[in-house]
């Protein structure tokens, strides 16, 4: 009979931390005048917020031909902006719902700022599907409202099916976010200072007064929201996916597209997570709570998804050729020597390679170097929805229709714009709101832990619990 | 402006009695129409641009939909019933010639010109030029007044000033387009009489001359040839793009296609073999073709002719004698004795013409299948225009006058017009636009649009019509009879009232109104075919021509000038519809340029682009400008590579680079480009004005954005264009569906069984589908035009065009198969295919394209929110979407926007901003046809087969489209549908198109067939 050795697992939270500390830590960042360096950064976010704004108002007055678009690409940035912005919008539920099930405690220290990347990414992505059609002032007519016309919505169209699946998904991940932040809205209401403030938190906390039935409901309910919004990572990237898999435009039309969109949405959710992350956590003395270990395991996740993209990338080759279909095999020859041939060799390297240097445990646990690659693969995954957009329609069934897609100006500031505006949205969520789960990250620290008595296990812990 | 006028209120138009806005500036502004912005470099529009932001708060208010008033009759007119259009016969004069065509009439205003079914010129169909004809009537740069010196005039003080100065013992001078009607020539008669020194000259740039002067070398009397293409087995054309540029085009191209019907693989086709140094439309529909440097064509004729043992050339031989063209030509001619038919086009010179009559005339087909008729000139040659140019600056005339002809444009390079202008006591230009002559006269008198005024003529072979016009002169212009009809005794006339004078004597009134309603004289009167002997002269006059032909030194690079297949020589520079038009061959738009093939552009040492490498730069039609230089003169414009070329030759096409003619031809309005296209006319001089020898070419190292709206030229190996040649066909009927196999068909089965239910297409529904047959299909792009005129499709400009946005609803796509120095080419033309599980429908979110019960793809404009979605799903790409508001650009720019919006089909929707839009098989004219079946029988909704005609198809002087009902089993187009070449293009998506195709056969001789 063997015996094996128990590894206590690193404690998640560095440092000698105890719950006031943490609640101090988390909460003075919003109670505590804001560093210079936010009102520099906020004031280029809406900046480019305003670019966002003038570039749609240019749009809407003058028509979408002020983008690159052409006969064959009916679809350009617009579209690619959308789907990425709605892959990097999958990180935030992915972080705290299926993590949650799955009991990966590690999750509390990112889950409240992942959240709010996903919230403030779908905005941005839902900014496309609207501006983008030729008469903006009635693409309400996507939604299957009573009308004097006795019409209802095209059911069969892929594009509806998005209206409903990235509306859903936007519902659950909005509500899921607040019920989480409701019990550290409630201690913000309780340490904040104003009279203004008291009264704002205290309006979004609830009433919350942390009572034991309080808890219990609050418990109950984060976890059915975490089951509800389980599904719905899944569904939404499938459904995006079918915008191009359900047409018979090759390239397009293919099966792999669902579960090779939903990994590469968790591949890029994940670098802006580490991206945002990296950086919050330099600025605002997080390292406790958000430690390398938490990058490392990110880092992991990264390699993974970035490697079943990868896989994705080289099947649809496989079955290109194996499908004998002419259409496609020239689309997919085409897209690796083709005129567009730089944009998928960009996409292979930033997505297949890069996260490949994460096996070496020390570059995964290199911060500097995490960030380098986070960056590359979010360029990479825009990329791979370019690629897949464009190349496909530009060369598709007849050559004669065949041309090439150069995106304009206003097709660049659009996309710049909505920067803008997810991080104006994200500075004012940094600047007001507790970007750390307070209330979560006290519960997975040792002092939470209800053997302290117990001496048997956890003999590590030995600090008295403070509260 | 306060009313202070008491009692009665006079008043010369609606909008003064109604005191709008317009009206007051109108009155306020010196010149009332045009003319303080004709050479404004800051137009208008321009001023707009910068004042957008202004201009956009304040037309904040009306920015949806402007408020328009429609007033009904007080009284009706007498057969007008409003929402159902008149048609009149009447006839277009082209280079000289009629076609008889039908044009339509909504509330009085001339909307549509379709072919005359009962005229022999037309039968029914038309050209490019025809379909567009209707755009320049509504042109607004058209020149709107008389003036003198820039200042207006009315028509008596035109009339006053010819009374005082066109006196008998004046030296008169009338340079005149060719023009063959009866009452000009009256006229012209009775100036001859009054003037002692009167010369009126017929001026045509690419006139047939050389073809003429041939024909009286041959057989010593000036003659026209007729080619009935429909009789001959054989058909050789010495580049003579009759099928193109040709102004019988229409009546050749139908005779030629004739012979290209096969209903099943028994049949047998025509053979057509081109000999020329570019592709043209006629070589690109060959058989086989030889690829000779222009220069040496003459040559080549003269072997020809020595190989088919022609009298005059026994025993000669040249360079050319051992050509395999020549022998195979030779081979083909002889085996078709009195069934073949040799053209010359005008290019060459007028004694390899008169070798072309002779091989005519040694085979055996005089007055079988070619005749020679004593006819009209269609203009004399330009070495006599020369002459006239050089005497008028040495004697100046006392008037000179110029009948709607351009020659400061037109002309080559030294003849020096300008000159004989200003030598010129005085000077008057009946013209359409205040055009480059025109800014030289000190007379220019605005001329009508032929639907406008009464004239009369003659078609190609004679028939004699009268034109009638539709609408009164929108500006008050006169026609050039009315014009020279002043001169006779400085009184006017209307034309109306020449006309009758000329006809009072051969047709009673019953027979005039025949001759109206018909659009045809009922009296027989095409020109008689002359018997023809060869003149004893030949031998002699050859004889110089004969020794000096040789082929041309093999380094030397030639230049080779034609008429523009779209602009001709610029007379149709300024409609926007042909400007937009793809070329036939190259699919460029809005631009001519220097076309060469690889070879040549290597030698020339240009950057090459490979057309078909799928590359960026292969998108980017970026062309190099080069200098063309000889004789000490130059040009510069875009070289362009294009496959069909022969080496060493540089072809190029006139009518662009106009210079402050009108809004379309030097496109300030349309975009981004200050002029379009470049003028060629610096490097042609007389005696060379087609062909330059020894031309210099050198790149200058910028570059020119080039709209072409077809990038790739091969098919990429994909079945697209089906086609076999004869043999191949007879072999294997089957071979154009058998080319691609659908998968899931089950056996005994059309199609594939698809995955959702069907919608059901109800008995009592016509079910509507089209067959375009390839083997007819000569890629004119006459179907593109009449649609664009049928369905209100905007004029987009060349920076829309080269986004690749153009908005055409049939396009015409060209494939170049097989090697590339000598390629065969492809053409195919795609509508939408109205699929019946169409791809776009199951995609759209809003249900904005649906189907209709009668089998249409319907777009329902009004639903449409512009998703673009249908358009990427369409395996076709015939979706186009209106990216701006094209229309509103195209309707609603310039002073008075009314004018070419009168050229509006009411029955069509314009669309707004931000909709897709797609060819609806003409849904307008079905659903008139169907109104008119139900109250006619009292409920069905099937019209009879024929009924329902797509304006393609009415237009296709090739009879390629058919169009009908396919669940009738008798109709035309079930018929052709059943015929075993028909196929279904991408069928293996089971998309289950409705409009199918007919592969396409050629019939190339055995030995010239290469694997």
């Amino acid at each position: 009979m063997s015996t094996y050795e128990y590894v206590p697992e690193q404690p998640l939270i560095k440092g000698k931390h105890n719950f006031s500390s943490i609640t101090a830590l988390v909460g003075d960042l919003v109670e505590k005048p804001a560093p210079a360096g936010w009102y520099i950064a906020f004031g280029i976010a809406v900046t480019l917020l305003a670019v966002l704004l003038g570039s749609i108002g240019y749009l809407v007055w003058e028509g979408t031909g002020i983008w690159g678009l052409n006969n064959p690409v009916g679809w350009g940035w617009a579209i690619v902006n959308f789907v990425w912005w709605v892959g990097i919008g999958h990180a935030g539920t992915l972080i705290s719902a299926i993590l949650f099930l799955f009991r990966q405690d590690w999750r509390t220290a990112i889950n409240r700022f992942a959240e709010a990347m996903t919230i403030f990414a779908v905005i941005c992505a839902l900014v496309f599907p609207g501006i983008h059609v030729g008469r903006i002032w009635v693409a309400y007519w996507m939604f299957p409202l009573p009308n004097q016309m006795g019409m209802w919505p095209n059911f069969n169209s892929p594009l509806l099916w998005d209206v409903f699946a990235v509306g859903t998904y936007f519902t659950v991940s909005l509500l899921f976010w607040f019920v989480g932040l409701v019990p550290d809205f409630a201690t913000l209401r309780d340490r904040v200072k104003s009279k203004v403030g008291r009264i704002v938190y205290g309006i979004f906390a609830l009433g919350w007064r942390g009572g034991n039935r309080q808890w219990q409901n609050y418990e109950k309910a984060y976890m059915i929201l975490a089951g509800l919004a389980t599904p719905l990572v899944l569904s939404v990237h499938t459904i995006v996916s079918f915008d191009f898999a359900v047409s018979i435009v090759p390239g397009w039309h293919t099966t792999i597209f669902p579960p090779y969109f939903v990994a590469g949405a968790v591949f890029s959710g994940f670098a802006m997570v580490l991206t945002l992350m990296i950086i919050a956590r330099k600025i605002y003395g997080l390292s406790d709570i958000m430690s390398d270990d938490h990058i490392e395991k990110m880092n992991i996740v990264l390699m993974t998804t970035g490697s079943m993209v990868g896989f994705a990338y080289i099947m649809e080759f496989f079955i290109a050729w194996y499908g004998a279909v002419e259409y496609e095999r020239f689309a997919f020859i085409n897209r690796a020597f083709g005129p567009y041939a730089w944009a998928y060799w960009t996409m292979m390297a930033c997505n297949v390679f890069s996260p490949q240097f994460f096996w070496s445990k020390k570059l995964r646990r290199s911060v500097g170097f995490t960030f380098f690659i986070s960056i590359v693969v979010n360029i990479g995954m825009w990329f791979e929805r370019f690629v897949i957009t464009v190349t496909s329609l530009a060369n598709d069934y007849l050559p004669s229709a065949w041309d090439y897609y150069t995106p304009t100006l206003f097709d660049a500031s659009t996309y710049i714009g909505t920067f803008g505006l997810f991080f104006t949205f994200f500075l004012l969520f940094l600047r007001f709101f507790p970007m750390v789960a307070i209330a979560e990250v006290k519960m997975i620290m040792p002092q939470a832990d209800p053997h302290y008595y117990d001496k048997h296990d956890h003999a590590e812990v030995n600090e008295k619990q403070t509260v | 402006m306060s009313k202070t006028i008491e009692g009665k209120t006079y008043w010369r138009s609606l909008n003064e009695l109604s005191q709008t806005k317009e009206y007051q500036q109108f009155l306020h502004r010196e010149f009332p129409e045009n003319a303080s912005e004709l050479n404004d470099g800051q137009s208008r529009r321009h001023f707009l641009k910068i004042m957008g932001a202004s201009i956009a708060l304040a037309g904040f208010a009306a920015c949806r939909k402007p408020v328009q008033k429609i007033l009904p009759y007080t009284k009706r007119p007498v057969e007008v019933i409003p929402g159902n259009p008149i048609y009149y016969a009447s006839a277009i004069p082209f280079q000289g010639s009629l076609t008889g065509v039908l044009v339509q009439s909504n509330e009085g205003r001339p909307t549509k010109i379709e072919g005359n079914p009962d005229h022999p010129a037309s039968k029914g169909s038309t050209s490019t030029h025809h379909q567009a004809a209707i755009l320049n009537l509504y042109d607004p740069d058209r020149s709107r007044k008389i003036t003198h010196n820039g200042e207006a005039k009315t028509v008596s003080d035109l009339a006053a000033f010819i009374k005082a100065n066109a006196t008998a013992d004046k030296k008169v001078v009338f340079v005149s387009e060719a023009s063959s009607s009866l009452t000009l020539a009256a006229v012209k008669a009775k100036l001859g009489k009054k003037f002692k020194n009167f010369t009126w000259f017929t001026y045509e740039p690419f006139n047939s001359s050389s073809v003429e002067s041939g024909n009286e070398i041959a057989f010593g009397t000036r003659l026209r040839t007729i080619n009935y293409l429909d009789k001959a087995e054989v058909i050789v054309s010495i580049d003579d793009d009759f099928l193109g540029s040709a102004v019988n085009s229409v009546i050749n191209t139908k005779r030629f296609t004739s012979g290209r019907k096969l209903s099943d693989s028994k049949g047998s086709l025509n053979r057509l073999l081109a000999v020329e140094s570019a592709l043209s439309l006629t070589g690109s529909n060959a058989d086989a073709r030889f690829q000779v440097k222009s220069s040496d064509l003459n040559a080549f004729v003269f072997a020809l002719a020595a190989q088919l043992g022609v009298d005059s050339f026994k025993g000669y031989s040249n360079d050319f004698s051992q050509h395999e063209g020549v022998a195979a030509l030779a081979k083909e001619l002889s085996s078709a004795k009195g069934k073949s038919v040799i053209t010359g086009g005008v290019t060459l010179s007028k004694e390899a013409n008169a070798a072309i009559a002779l091989i005519n005339e040694a085979l055996g087909n005089v007055n079988k299948t070619v005749s020679y008729v004593k006819a009209e000139s269609s203009g004399e040659s330009t070495e006599a225009f020369k002459m006239l140019v050089d005497d008028l600056k040495k004697n100046a005339a006392d008037l000179l006058v110029f009948v709607g002809t351009n020659p400061i444009y037109t002309t080559n390079s030294d003849v020096d017009v300008e000159g004989a202008i200003k030598a010129a006591k005085n000077t008057l230009h009946l013209s359409d636009y205040v055009d480059e002559t025109s800014k030289l006269c000190a007379w220019n008198i605005n001329k009508a649009h032929f639907l406008e005024t009464w004239s009369d003529g003659r078609g190609f072979e004679g028939e004699e019509s009268i034109i009638q016009p539709l609408i009164q002169p929108l500006f008050s212009g006169l026609s050039d009879i009315e014009f020279a009809n002043l001169f006779v005794d400085g009184n006017f006339t209307t034309g109306y009232e020449l006309v009758k004078e000329t006809w009072k004597s051969a047709l009673s009134t019953k027979e005039w109104e025949k001759a109206l309603h018909d659009g045809i004289s009922p009296k027989a009167s095409a020109y008689k075919a002359e018997k023809v002997s060869v003149s004893s002269k030949i031998s002699t006059v050859l004889a110089s021509a004969l020794s000096a032909a040789k082929k041309s030194s093999g380094d030397s690079v030639e230049l080779v000038i034609k008429p523009d297949a779209k602009l001709f020589d610029g007379r149709f520079a300024n409609n926007g519809w042909l400007q937009e038009l793809p070329d036939p061959i190259s699919k460029i738009t809005w631009d001519n340029v220097a076309l060469m093939n690889t070879a040549t552009a290597k030698k020339l040492g240009l950057p090459i682009v490979d057309s078909n490498a799928n590359t960026y730069e292969s998108y980017q039609n970026m062309a190099p400008m080069v200098t063309i230089s000889a004789n000490g003169k130059s040009i510069e414009m875009p070289a362009w590579i294009l496959p069909g070329v022969a080496d060493n030759s540089v072809t190029v096409t006139t009518g662009y680079g106009r210079k402050g003619v009108g809004r379309v031809a030097s496109s300030y309005e349309f975009s981004d480009f200050e002029i379009v296209g470049f003028d060629v006319k610096g490097i042609r001089i007389t005696g060379s004005e087609f062909v330059v020898n020894n031309v210099s070419v050198s790149a200058t190292g910028k570059e020119y954005k080039i709209a072409c709206v077809q990038d790739h030229h091969s098919m990429e190996g994909r079945a697209i264009v089906r086609f076999a040649n004869l043999d191949e066909y007879k072999e294997q009927p089957m071979f154009a569906p058998d080319m691609v196999k659908t998968p899931g068909v089950k056996s005994g089965k059309m199609f594939a069984d698809p995955l959702f239910t069907e919608q059901s297409f109800p008995e009592y529904e016509p079910q509507w589908g089209m067959a375009i047959d390839l083997t007819a299909c000569t890629g004119c792009g006459v179907c593109t035009i009449a649609c664009q005129a049928e369905n209100n499709i905007p004029v987009i400009g060349k920076r829309e065009v080269s986004r690749g946005r153009e908005l055409h609803w049939i396009r015409v796509d060209r494939y170049f198969v097989g090697d590339e120095s000598n390629p065969s080419v492809v053409y195919q033309p795609i509508p939408c295919m109205h699929c019946e599980l169409a791809p776009c429908e199951q995609v759209c979110p809003v249900a904005a394209t649906t189907h209709s019960d009668d089998g249409l793809n319907q777009m329902t404009y009004n639903r449409c929110i512009g998703t673009r979605y249908c358009a990427n799903n369409c395996p076709y790409k015939v979706r186009r979407f209106n990216f701006f508001n094209y229309a509103k650009e195209y309707l609603t720019t310039g002073d008075d926007p009314e004018i070419v919006q009168m050229a509006m089909n009411p029955d069509v929707t314009i669309r707004f901003r931000g909709v897709m839009e797609k060819c609806t098989y003409c849904v307008q004219r079905i659903n008139r046809a169907k109104i008119e079946t139900k109250n006619a029988t009292g409920g069905s909704v099937k019209p009879t087969d024929g009924t329902v005609v797509t304006a393609c198809q009415q237009a296709c002087p090739a009879d390629a489209i058919y169009f009908g009902d396919i669940n009738d089993a008798n109709s035309k187009v079930a018929k052709m549908k059943a015929n075993e070449r028909n196929y279904r293009l991408l069928d293996e998506l089971n998309t289950r198109p409705r409009t199918s195709y007919l592969a396409k056969i050629t019939n190339k001789p055995a030995d010239l067939v290469t694997a």
